[in-house]
């Protein structure tokens, strides 16, 4: 489909407006829809652009792909969007100082998949509750209460591997 | 059970709702905007199966859609009425819903993540938002494997929703704030520790009727409880001042405006959908701070007068024609 705009270009970009209850649609073209300000979702741009200026220093970085999805470190870093699952882990180092930039941190320390999640969070017992808790021990020298609590977090990253 | 906007909740005469949304992805299935239709549709039966086919009690008050079986005046009334997100609508993919009855849960499936769970209440019910979310969550791990990681937490296609994949908002009516120009203040220093506010559309939407969203932006290294926690906090003290603010306005000035604005309500005969919102939140200012003795919900008449909520009820409409429809049904609720 050419660009409803130029006429030239293959249109790439699909546009949906609502605007005082009309619906539009446009396909433009990659230039036509950044001159009309729509080149990238803002939030998708600006995500983008927090993963720092990566597309200069490119050719310098091993294009790795996901064996899951096929996506490379560009690919995310481009869209602001991780492929799948295991891109986190393909790209983990890569993520880790753009996650420290959005979050301020990189541990998870909130709930882990649970199919009785109703009783972790009661206790507000995570997996970062635990290992708290075991380095109580340890510090207090309760060495047979930390194994137990050991054994707990054990199954608990058991839990979440299956 | 009713539509929250038509459901009296605690503190509502200025926390208009609560929501709570936790993103979730099925391990092993690349993310959304990367998968084949193929996938997609094999994504909306395993949702499907793992609610419906669950065969519990709960599961039989919900119910499933195909998005591409809902003409596009609806899918914009959902939108209208929170259900589901502006982005959602706007798929052209097949994309389906999970929704119950009263419409304060909604699953959405496909989205920017494989699962969306969202409950919605009236009023500040954050606590219980989230209990009800969380049984979801729950009754779909029983059957699903989510992508997980345990430095990481649940794996999103944002990294922005990464960790608890929880978001948890509030929406909370302050007039007296926008009108003192306070509320940009204390945007600024509510961004500073961690949440946003917002217009009453979600992302990048401006704040009509003086309705804005406040939420929580971190994710990760922060536990649900403590972001619901200080949630509660910040809308606790925006109340607060909201009710300062108000009590510092000019009483007479304040009840002119109100009494104007439902004046005007009461007799115009072509209302455009900003006129009406910005009316109904003087008038609601003003029920709810006893000058205004009204028995219809200010909030339900917003909901109900929007663009495609009028077309869903009346047929397609053309704008001109809708703003008469709209003056012709606010008159009569208001009367």
């Amino acid at each position: 489909m050419l660009c409803e705009k130029c006429g030239k270009n293959h249109a790439t970009t699909h546009i949906k407006t609502v605007v005082n209850g009309v619906i539009r649609e446009y396909n433009l073209c990659d230039s036509c829809a950044a001159n009309s300000g729509y080149a990238t979702n803002s939030l998708t741009g600006m995500l983008a652009s927090m993963f720092g200026d990566f597309t200069k220093q490119e050719s310098l970085i091993p294009q790795t792909k996901c064996s899951v999805c096929g996506a490379t470190f560009r690919d995310i870093a481009k869209s602001g969007k991780v492929g799948c699952g295991e891109c986190y882990n393909t790209f983990y180092d890569e993520l880790l100082p753009y996650l420290k930039r959005v979050h301020g941190s990189t541990k998870h320390v909130g709930k882990v998949p649970c199919s009785a999640p109703l009783t972790v969070i009661q206790k507000g017992e995570t997996i970062e509750d635990l290992r708290n808790e075991l380095a109580r021990l340890v510090r207090e020298e309760n060495y047979e209460q930390a194994a137990v609590v050991r054994d707990k977090i054990k199954e608990m990253e058991a839990g979440e591997n299956e | 059970m009713s539509n929250w906007y038509k459901t009296a909740g605690p503190k509502d005469d200025i926390a208009v709702s609560s929501r709570i949304r936790l993103a979730r992805n099925l391990k092993g299935m690349p993310f959304p905007s990367r998968m084949t239709t193929e996938q997609r549709i094999e994504l909306n039966n395993r949702v499907k199966e793992a609610i419906l086919g669950s065969n519990t009690p709960f599961a039989k008050t919900l119910k499933y859609i195909d998005m591409r079986d809902v003409p596009e005046t609806q899918k914009y009334a959902m939108v209208e009425r929170h259900i589901i997100s502006p982005e959602f609508a706007n798929k052209t993919e097949p994309t389906a819903i999970i929704l119950s009855g009263d419409e304060s849960i909604s699953i959405m499936i496909g989205e920017e993540d494989h699962i969306r769970i969202q409950v919605i209440l009236s009023g500040l019910q954050l606590n219980e938002a989230y209990d009800i979310a969380e049984r979801i969550d729950a009754l779909l791990y029983d059957s699903l494997h989510f992508a997980f990681d345990s430095r990481l937490g649940f794996l999103t296609e944002c990294p922005t929703n990464l960790g608890t994949g929880l978001r948890a908002s509030v929406m909370l009516h302050l007039p007296a704030l926008e009108s003192s120009g306070e509320i940009e203040n204390l945007g600024s220093s509510i961004g500073k520790i961690g949440f946003t506010v917002r217009g009453m559309y979600g992302e990048g939407s401006k704040s009509l009727a003086s309705l804005y969203q406040i939420s929580n932006q971190i994710t990760l290294g922060l536990s649900e409880k403590n972001a619901l926690d200080n949630l509660k906090i910040i809308t606790t003290q925006l109340i607060e001042k909201e009710l300062e603010s108000r009590n510092n306005l000019n009483q007479l000035g304040i009840e002119d405006i109100c009494y104007r604005a439902l004046g005007t309500l009461q007799n115009a005969r072509i209302l455009s959908s900003k006129e009406m919102m910005s009316l109904l939140s003087s008038v609601k200012l003003g029920a709810s701070m006893g000058i205004l003795n009204i028995e219809a919900s200010p909030l339900e008449i917003l909901i109900e007068a929007q663009p495609f909520m009028l077309c869903q009820k009346y047929g397609i409409l053309e704008p001109q024609d809708r703003d008469i429809y709209r003056a012709n049904m606010v008159r009569e609720k208001l009367k």
